[in-house]
Formats: C-alpha cells, sequence, structure tokens
C-alpha cells in the first residue's frame, strides 16, 4: 500500500481529553489567556468570525456547534431562500445578544466581507465542493457538510485548490472525532488486529439517482427564491418547487451516478479510509455480488460495503478485519472487539448519537494553528473517491480498475468519462 | 437493466429510453449504435427535457460523430449546460474544434460556459484565442479565458498571463490565481524556473494578500531547500495572512522522516531559529507557540536533536504560552532523554505547567522511557509517588505488583493514583484489588475512581467468565454496591455475567431487578434471548415483563440469526406479547426479514387479535418478495 501524506502521527493521535470524553483536541487550543476576560469569555475581538452558507436543517445542528464554543462569533448568512436568511438570522442574534448579523442572498457578499475568518457551508451537495473552493480562494477557511464532491475529478480539484490556498478545511465526517470510531480505526492502522484484511462499510442503499428536468412549476420572485443560485452548477432546468426544498438530495453526487454509495460512504468509507492511514483509495472496484460491494486496495485489502450483517452498533457501522484480530463500532458510541486485550488499559469514553461538537472543535483549533483537522481535504478526497468509483462501477454493472497515480480508469473509456462532469455557465473549478 | 430504467424514470426520461436496450457494454458496435438511437433524439421535436438528459448518456456514448449536434445547442441557453457535459468528455480535436469554434460567435455566459469547457480539456491549439479574450469588454469572459490559460499550463499561455499580470488587464486575482494554476502545470511538465518565476510574479504582484501567500506558497515548495529563506521571509511578515501561509507551508515541506533529511533538518532549524528570536511581546509570543505546534507535528516520528534542545530551553524559561507550547511538544518530539525535565516540570506548583508534563511524558514513545519511570517509581519519596504511579499508568506500564503495594497507601494521594493505574494495567489475578475498593471503599472519592478503575479493567480480560465470577461474588456479599457491580457485569459480557443478571433480575429486589433488566435489554450478544423470554412470560411481579419482551424483539430484529431461529423467536414473541402494539412490532420483525419460515408465522399471526390487517399484509408482503424473480 502506497505510503500516506496525510497523517502525522500527532494529529492522528487519539488526544487524552477526547479519549476521556472532553473537548480537547490534540493540538493546543490557543487563545491567548490574555484575551480571556475574568469569567473565561473571549472578547469579540480575539473570536473566529464564522460565516454561514445555507444553513437549513443539519446545517443548523452544525450552527449549533458552532455557537456553543466561546471563541465563536457568527457574523453573517446566506441563503438563496428569504425565510432561511431570516430565521438563521434569529437564531444567531438571539445568541450573541445583537442584531448585526449580516444577510445576504449571494454568497460572494459574504466571501467578500473581509473580517470573516471561516465559513460553515451546509447547502445541498450541489454547491459543497464548488462553494468551499470559492470560499478558500477568497482566504475563508472551511467546514463544509458532506458528500463534498459530486465526482472525481472534484475532489482531486477540491484538494489541490485546499492545499493551494492554505486552506483550514474540514469536512463534515464528524465521526473522526470521536473516541470510539478513533480508537477503532487506531487498532487497525497501528498493527494491533495484525495485517488488515477486510474493513466494511455500511452503504444505507446503493441505489443511483439523478434530479433530471422536472416539470416547471410557476417561480417565485428571486428575492423569495433565487433558483439560479440554487442550481449553481447544475446543468439548466424550469424551476421546480419540491426540488427546491430538497437540497439535501438536489444534484448528490451529480452525473448519472450519483447517490448510490455516497451518502453513507461519505461516512463509513471515511473511517475506512482513517483504519488503512488514509492511503489511496482502492485500485478494483466491482458491481455487487450477493448483496455486497467489494473493492480491493492495492496491497490486496478488501474494502466492502453490505447492507447485513452488522452487530447491532447503531447507524454508520464499521468493521476492520485483521490476521489477528477485530473491531466493530456504530452510532451508538460502542465498540466490540475480537478480544477485551484489545483495550489494552485505554479509556475510550461512550458517546452516542454522533455530535459535530469535537469535529468543529478540532475545526477551530486548526484555524488558529494552521495544522490539519481531522477531516482535511486529503482525507475526504481519497474517501470520496472511492465512494464514487464505486458508483460508476455500480452504474457500469462490470470492474473498473482505477490507476491512484494518473486518477484514471485503467482501459475503460466510459468509466473515465464519468470522472468528471461540465459545470452550468459560468461556473468552473 | 430495471435500475437503469428507474434511474431515467427518476430523471423524467423514461420516453427517452422507451424500453430500449440502454448497453453499458463498451463493445464498439453496441456504442455506436446506442450513439445513434441518441442522436436521433436530439435531432427530433422531443421537448427539450429529454433532449437534456439524453446529453448526459451522450457523456458516455458520444464520439466525434457525435460533436456536430451537441455544438449546435450552444447557443441554446436552456440547453448548453447539458450539451457541455457531453462535449467536454468526447476524445479527439473534434470537439476542441467545436467549442473554439464556439467561442468565435457566443457571447456572454454562454461564452464563459464554452471557454471553462476548453480549460478541462486544456486545448492548447486555443491559447491564441484565449490571449484575445483576456481583453474581452466582459470582466466574466476574460476572466474565464485567464482560468483556462491557467489550466492549459504551458509556456505560451504563461507567457500570456504573465503579461496580463502586470497589465492588470483582466482583474488581477484572477489572473494571479490562474498563473498559480498555470505554475503548477509547468513545475509537472518539468519547467521548474518557469515555474518559480511565474510564481515570484504573483506574489510580488500587486494583488490581494491571499493570491500572494497562494504564490508565496508555490515559490517555496517549487524551489525546495533553495526556498527556506522566503519561508523565513513569510514567518517574519507582519502580515497575519503571509505568516499563517508559512505555517500551512512548514507543514509541508521536507517533512522529517519522507525523502530528503537534509531539507527536513534545515527546515526545522529555520523554525528553531524563529522561535529562539521570537519577540517579548504578545504577538511575538504567540507566534512562537504557533511555531512550536508546527515543530511537533513536522517532527512527531521523532526529532533530532536541535529541535529537543530547542524545545527543552523553551519549556524551561520565558512566556507562559511558549513554555506550554514546549512542554507538549516535548511528548511528540522527545524521547526518554528528556524525562528528567519534564518530571521536574511535573512537580511544577504552576498546575497548567505540572499536567502538561505529565501528558506530554504520557506519549513519549520507546520502551527507555518506561524503564526511566519504573527506575524513579522504585525510588520515589512520597511528593513525586503519585505523579510516578500516575504515568504508571498513563504509559500502561505492567508493574502491577509494586502498585497494588500502594492502594492502600497511608497518603490518599497515592491510594488514588495507585487506583486509577491499577485501571490501567491490572491482570485478572489481581483484579480482586479493585473489587475490594470497590466493595468497600476508605471514602467516597476512593469508591468512585475503584468503579471507575475496575470497569476500565474488567472489560478489556480476555477471560470473560473468570473475570465476571469475580465481580460476581462481590455481588453476593453483604453491603455490597450491587447495581454498580451489575453494571460492570453488563460490560464485561459473556456466559458468566449474563447468567449472573439473569440471576439478578428474578431476585425480588426490585432496585436490582430494575438494574439487571435494562442491562439485559441492551445485551450485545443473541444468547440472552432466553434469558429475556423467559422473564417476559414468567415475571412474577409483573413490573419488568414489559421491558423483558422488548428486549427480546430487540434481539430478533437487530442481530444477525438464521431465518429458522429468528422466526421462531417471532413466534414466541407472539405468543408472550399482551398488547396489539407488542405484536406490530413483532410482525414488523417478519416482513423485515422475508423468508418461509417468517411467511409461516405471519400466517400464524393472521388469527391474533388486534393485528389481523397488520399480518395480513404481512404475509402479502412477504410472498411477494419471496416470488419476485431474482436480478
Amino acid at each position: 500500500m502506497q505510503a500516506s501524506n496525510n497523517q502525522l502521527r500527532r494529529r492522528a493521535f487519539l488526544g487524552r481529553g477526547l479519549a476521556a470524553g472532553a473537548a480537547a483536541a490534540v493540538a493546543p487550543v490557543v487563545i491567548p489567556s490574555s484575551a480571556l476576560g475574568l469569567d473565561g469569555a473571549v472578547p469579540p475581538s480575539e473570536r473566529i468570525r464564522v460565516g454561514g452558507i445555507g444553513i437549513g436543517r443539519r446545517g443548523e445542528y452544525d450552527l449549533g456547534c458552532f455557537l456553543q464554543q466561546p471563541d465563536v462569533q457568527f457574523v453573517a448568512v446566506c441563503d438563496v431562500k428569504a425565510n432561511r436568511r431570516a430565521a438563521v438570522k434569529g437564531i444567531v442574534d438571539k445568541h450573541h445578544g445583537t442584531a448585526d448579523c449580516h444577510t445576504y442572498q449571494d454568497f460572494h457578499e459574504l466571501l467578500d466581507q473581509a473580517d470573516i475568518d471561516a465559513v460553515l457551508i451546509a447547502t445541498g451537495p450541489n454547491w459543497h465542493g464548488l462553494m468551499a473552493m470559492l470560499a478558500a480562494k477568497a482566504g475563508k477557511d472551511i467546514y463544509c457538510e458532506k458528500p463534498c464532491t459530486k465526482n472525481i475529478a472534484e475532489s482531486l480539484v477540491l484538494r489541490d485548490t485546499m492545499r493551494r490556498c492554505g486552506t483550514v478545511f474540514q469536512a463534515g465526517t464528524q465521526r473522526r472525532n470521536l473516541p470510539h470510531f478513533a480508537f477503532a480505526c487506531e487498532l487497525a492502522r497501528t498493527g494491533r488486529l495484525g495485517a488488515v484484511k477486510r474493513i466494511y462499510a455500511h452503504p444505507a442503499g446503493m441505489r443511483a439517482m439523478t434530479s433530471g428536468w422536472l416539470p416547471e412549476d410557476p417561480a417565485p420572485d428571486s428575492a423569495v427564491a433565487d433558483w439560479d443560485m440554487y442550481l449553481g452548477p447544475a446543468a439548466w432546468r424550469p424551476f421546480h418547487a419540491k426540488t427546491l426544498e430538497d437540497g439535501f438530495n438536489f444534484e448528490k453526487g451529480g452525473g448519472l451516478v450519483g447517490g448510490g454509495v455516497l451518502e453513507w460512504g461519505s461516512h463509513c468509507v471515511d473511517l475506512c479510509q482513517w483504519a488503512v492511514d488514509d492511503c489511496p483509495p482502492p485500485v478494483d472496484y466491482a458491481p455487487p455480488v450477493n448483496g455486497e460491494i467489494v473493492c480491493r486496495y492495492a496491497n490486496g485489502t478488501e474494502l466492502v460495503f453490505r447492507e447485513q450483517g452488522w452487530i447491532p452498533l447503531g447507524s454508520c457501522p464499521v468493521r476492520f478485519e485483521g490476521e489477528t484480530g477485530w473491531v466493530e463500532a456504530g452510532d451508538s458510541g460502542k465498540i466490540v472487539l475480537s478480544s477485551p486485550e484489545l483495550m489494552a488499559g485505554r479509556k475510550v469514553a461512550e458517546i452516542g448519537g454522533y455530535p459535530a461538537t469535537f469535529h468543529v472543535r478540532d475545526f477551530l483549533d486548526c484555524c488558529r494553528t494552521r495544522g490539519k483537522p481531522k477531516g482535511n481535504a486529503d482525507a475526504a478526497c481519497n474517501a470520496h473517491i472511492a465512494c464514487h468509483a464505486t458508483n460508476i462501477a455500480l452504474f457500469l454493472g462490470r470492474p473498473v480498475k482505477l490507476d491512484t497515480e494518473t486518477w484514471r480508469f485503467i482501459d475503460d473509456d466510459q468509466a473515465n468519462r464519468l470522472r468528471s462532469e461540465a459545470l452550468r455557465e459560468p461556473w468552473r473549478l | 437493466m430495471r435500475r437503469e430504467r428507474k434511474l431515467v424514470g427518476l430523471a423524467m426520461a423514461a420516453v427517452l429510453l422507451g424500453g430500449a436496450a440502454f448497453a453499458r457494454s463498451q463493445d464498439v458496435a453496441t456504442t455506436q449504435s446506442r450513439e445513434q438511437e441518441l442522436l436521433a433524439v436530439l435531432r427530433s421535436e422531443t421537448p427539450e427535457s429529454e433532449k437534456a438528459i439524453t446529453c448526459k448518456l451522450l457523456a458516455i456514448y458520444g464520439s466525434p460523430a457525435a460533436v456536430g449536434d451537441l455544438a449546435a445547442l450552444l447557443g441554446n441557453e436552456r440547453l448548453a449546460s447539458w450539451a457541455r457535459i457531453a462535449l467536454e468528455p468526447i476524445p479527439g480535436p473534434e470537439a476542441d474544434a467545436a467549442l473554439r469554434n464556439a467561442s468565435e460567435s457566443l457571447a456572454g455566459r454562454l461564452l464563459v460556459g464554452v471557454i471553462n469547457s476548453i480549460g478541462v480539456r486544456g486545448d492548447a491549439a486555443a491559447v491564441g484565442l484565449l490571449g484575445k479574450r483576456l481583453a474581452d469588454t466582459d470582466p466574466a469572459v476574460a476572466t474565464a479565458a485567464a482560468a483556462a490559460l491557467g489550466k492549459i499550463g504551458t509556456p505560451e499561455s504563461a507567457a500570456r498571463l504573465t503579461r496580463a499580470l502586470a497589465t492588470g488587464t483582466p482583474d488581477r486575482d484572477a489572473v494571479a490565481e490562474a498563473c498559480v494554476i498555470c505554475a503548477e502545470g509547468l513545475l509537472a511538465a518539468g519547467l521548474r524556473t518557469e515555474a518559480v518565476a511565474l510564481a515570484d510574479a504573483v506574489r510580488t504582484a500587486a494583488v490581494s494578500e491571499q493570491r500572494q501567500a497562494e504564490g508565496a506558497r508555490f515559490a517555496v515548495l517549487a524551489r525546495g531547500g533553495e526556498g527556506i529563506p522566503l519561508l523565513v521571509e513569510l514567518l517574519r511578515s507582519p502580515s497575519k495572512r503571509l505568516f499563517n501561509m508559512a505555517l500551512f507551508t512548514a507543514r509541508e515541506v521536507g517533512i522529517p522522516g519522507r525523502r530528503d533529511a537534509t531539507l527536513a533538518e534545515a527546515v526545522d532549524l529555520a523554525l528553531v531559529r524563529e522561535v529562539v528570536a521570537a519577540k517579548p511581546t504578545e504577538v511575538g509570543a504567540e507566534r512562537a507557540m504557533l511555531m512550536i505546534d508546527v515543530l511537533a507535528d513536522r517532527n512527531s516520528d521523532g526529532a533530532g536533536k536541535v529541535v529537543q534542545l530547542a524545545m527543552l530551553d523553551a519549556a524551561a524559561a520565558g512566556a507562559k504560552p511558549i513554555r506550554l507550547a514546549a512542554i507538549r511538544a516535548l511528548g511528540w518530539v522527545g524521547d526518554a532523554a528528556v524525562v528528567p525535565r519534564l518530571l521536574t516540570i511535573a512537580a511544577d506548583p504552576e498546575p497548567e505547567f505540572a499536567v502538561a508534563a505529565r501528558e506530554a511524558i504520557g506519549v513519549l514513545p520507546g520502551e527507555a522511557v518506561d524503564r526511566e519511570i519504573i527506575t524513579r517509581l522504585k525510588a520515589a519519596n512520597p511528593t513525586t509517588l503519585p505523579t510516578l504511579v500516575s504515568l504508571v499508568g498513563d504509559r500502561r506500564i505492567g508493574v502491577v505488583a509494586d502498585v497494588v503495594l500502594l492502594v492502600d497507601h497511608g497518603d490518599a494521594a497515592v491510594r488514588l493514583a495507585a487506583i486509577e493505574a491499577l485501571g490501567a494495567i491490572v491482570d485478572l489475578p489481581n483484579l480482586d484489588v479493585l473489587v475490594r475498593k470497590v466493595a468497600a471503599p476508605l471514602d467516597e472519592a476512593e469508591g468512585v475512581a475503584a468503579t471507575a478503575a475496575l470497569k476500565e479493567a474488567a472489560v478489556r480480560m480476555a477471560d470473560r467468565d473468570a473475570c465476571a465470577e469475580k465481580i460476581t461474588a462481590a455481588v453476593a456479599a453483604a453491603g455490597a454496591p450491587k447495581a454498580v457491580l451489575l453494571e460492570i457485569l453488563g460490560d464485561v459480557g459473556g456466559a458468566r455475567a449474563l447468567a449472573a443478571v439473569g440471576a439478578a433480575a428474578k431476585s425480588g429486589d426490585v432496585e436490582l431487578q430494575d438494574t439487571a433488566t435494562r442491562l439485559l435489554g441492551k445485551w450485545m450478544t443473541a444468547d440472552a434471548a432466553p434469558v429475556l423470554l423467559d422473564l417476559a412470560t414468567s415475571d412474577a411481579s409483573g413490573a419488568f415483563r414489559g421491558r423483558a419482551l422488548k428486549g427480546y424483539v430487540r434481539i430478533a430484529r437487530q442481530f444477525v440469526l438464521p431465518d429458522g431461529e429468528r422466526a421462531e423467536m417471532c413466534r414466541k414473541a407472539l405468543a408472550a406479547a399482551g398488547e396489539p402494539a407488542d405484536r406490530k412490532a413483532v410482525i414488523k420483525i417478519l416482513v423485515r426479514y422475508p423468508s418461509a419460515a417468517t411467511l409461516a408465522v405471519a400466517k400464524e399471526a393472521v388469527a391474533l387479535p388486534g393485528v389481523e390487517s397488520e399480518a395480513t399484509a404481512a404475509v402479502a408482503g412477504i410472498e411477494a418478495t419471496l416470488t419476485k424473480p431474482a436480478g
């Protein structure tokens, strides 16, 4: 397997504070002590100023995680829908006890607000990748909900853009900052399970979907809902009211091969990738056999998508099998080990319900240190490519082989054509 | 095939494929045939919605033969974006030529789209026309041309971008962005000198600090060792953005242990010098702290002596934030040689220093560190003993016998440290020490610590049943905190623990029954099922029957079980269920796992009161699933 270029040992370490269940990350919290008031509050001048774009249901949860942090000042919100702009401004202003949270219909104006340090991108997946790149070019750090990209090419450009711009990027893969998942991945990554042979992800459905061109509905005024901006990079189609309200699914994965394993895979496969030290994604992909998709890494390790056969540990289960042991973990916060001895005296806090609080804290700390958060763009790129390539094999109904140096499929023109998709004018990556 | 039709149906384009074979073969004849079918749709009077999806399919099946029909759509505001989806991946010069031709006649957004596609295709033959478009009166067109030139990434495109950067037309920031991307292409092509020159032009241009920072980062990385002076310049920049980019870049360039050791050492040394030279101001201290963090990241797989010594010095004196950062960094860049100094700091009256030092020792790699701590433990005095014992636990050093001797120490701090450490290191033969402390603690603090330690230790014992046996024995003792011990048994799991918890559930002690049935309800193995069913059908008081039945149903619903076994569990659950709601929950399981066995149970359930309609629907659903052809 090719060496990881992503994880420094320190950054992959399950911090003591996190292991004990506190909100500490590996990097020090670098709020200058002189900036702390007597009550420990952080004055506005020392806070990280954050803007939110496309704050819907999931975004509101993320927003809550940001507002819990003492060193965050949320200063602006942007949405193509007027009612969402007003609603989120209400939440933010109420929290800060002010009335000065800016609202924007056009995200360019938010990105132009020079005093914003970071953005929370929680639009639908249609916009995630492109919006993140535009924010990076505007000099903002980024917490971006998943799935972050629509295809392989966008995954690579996203990674390269974050590097080029020196951006702190955190994908919304919050399970990387939960102790039981981190511990499970650490067992695999550090050889405690022996050589890793099989890693399992739960796809929660393998059905491809595309948003298509639905019958036209009467369009509202663009000040109420800006359809053109909502469409963004997606190919043109007429206004459709239900599509406007379903940003969660609109153009997910884009192209013809959207959906599939991407929705959950961007969590489960992401954890699997961490278990193999964030190495390049598998090279061999195949359509399902008996309900299982089996992909293979260059060293022969198998990545298996399966719907059934899980120990009941909650949603988003993963399982890592090595030559000498195995571990399984899920959203209940529990882990199950092949042998209790694998605990080896470690304390691993049981935090169920997959909160994003620790992930947000990790992001904010890295905004200050310029370190790499756990859900960084390199890691997200590899995990997303694994999902996209799996979806391509699913769509084509045949095995495909990916060259992880050139990022092209070997001897498969049709698969290569599905690596990318043109963006609607005027958008580009 | 069915899946593909469903896919297109979702796209509201069922008419488009209309039952025709949606071949996915790479066979040339099949692909050509498919292409012709799709082109016929484009040429027909079918609605635009269908032509749009046709374009998506031509992205897979289109050949140069499709280029003309697709190019004809580039001026159509509703279909142009769909047409480019197909055109962009079609190989060959025909698509390039079509895009270039279209760029001559289009304007506004549609022209921008075409130029974007030219950039994605990396059409070097378009450099001339793109160069002219740099001066387009539409800024969106001009910046699109710049971006496309950047992606093409040849010396010719670099020359045009360099001129545009100098003249400020179009928008300099957009040109600068393209220049850095172009520089990446030049470097990949082996043109390092040209790449560096382009990046230098960006970092010194009158562009935003963000663009300057991007140029500077590339200039540092592309120069290799010769880029270090520029890195230092950035580290000293008064601009926070440039300084931040320096921190980011310093995590990328010459990472120790990767390829170029000389470069790695030179970068480390440069960082160390900047830390040492940090100004005694708040900003200076903050910057030093951040640079120390970079050093810790860079060297977390082991550091050279220069970095270690610098961190030791910084940890010893100076501004508090710098000292704290250095102490923490020592955990990552240090080895056994830094243990004495860190132990001294661990005794510092300032708690932040002491805690940081202990945590740093906790993560230091190597058995030599363990040996150093063992040696000092044996010679420790009451003042140093608690810290050393804690470190034994933190590092999980297996000196169980030494620590067991300390659990009854006269000093409470030592006792607590020993109990906590045993949680991490105790073995099965010595587990009784912790069980005893849980059963009869000296005070509340000791009880809390012992409970946490026993739980931590118990769940990692290889012989679960032997472990459970020891804890079960304690449950039986008079005055023991039975509920607490039962909770730990629940965490341990295994046959012996299950038997003990099952017995507690039938004990007649309501508090104990409450704890035990709750634990059984979330038991992690299916062997709890008979215990739960027994409780659900025989609990004398009836108080916990419902909870037990729910636990039993949970196992039937969630666990991996043979079809027959699951069906039989459902049959028994239906018999035990007193409420229709419980029976309905069981019927849902039958539908979730359709098989001949569950079908039989569903048919029986039709006769049960209150669930006739659900059972009937379940029978129909299972039968439909079982009779559906495979594939």
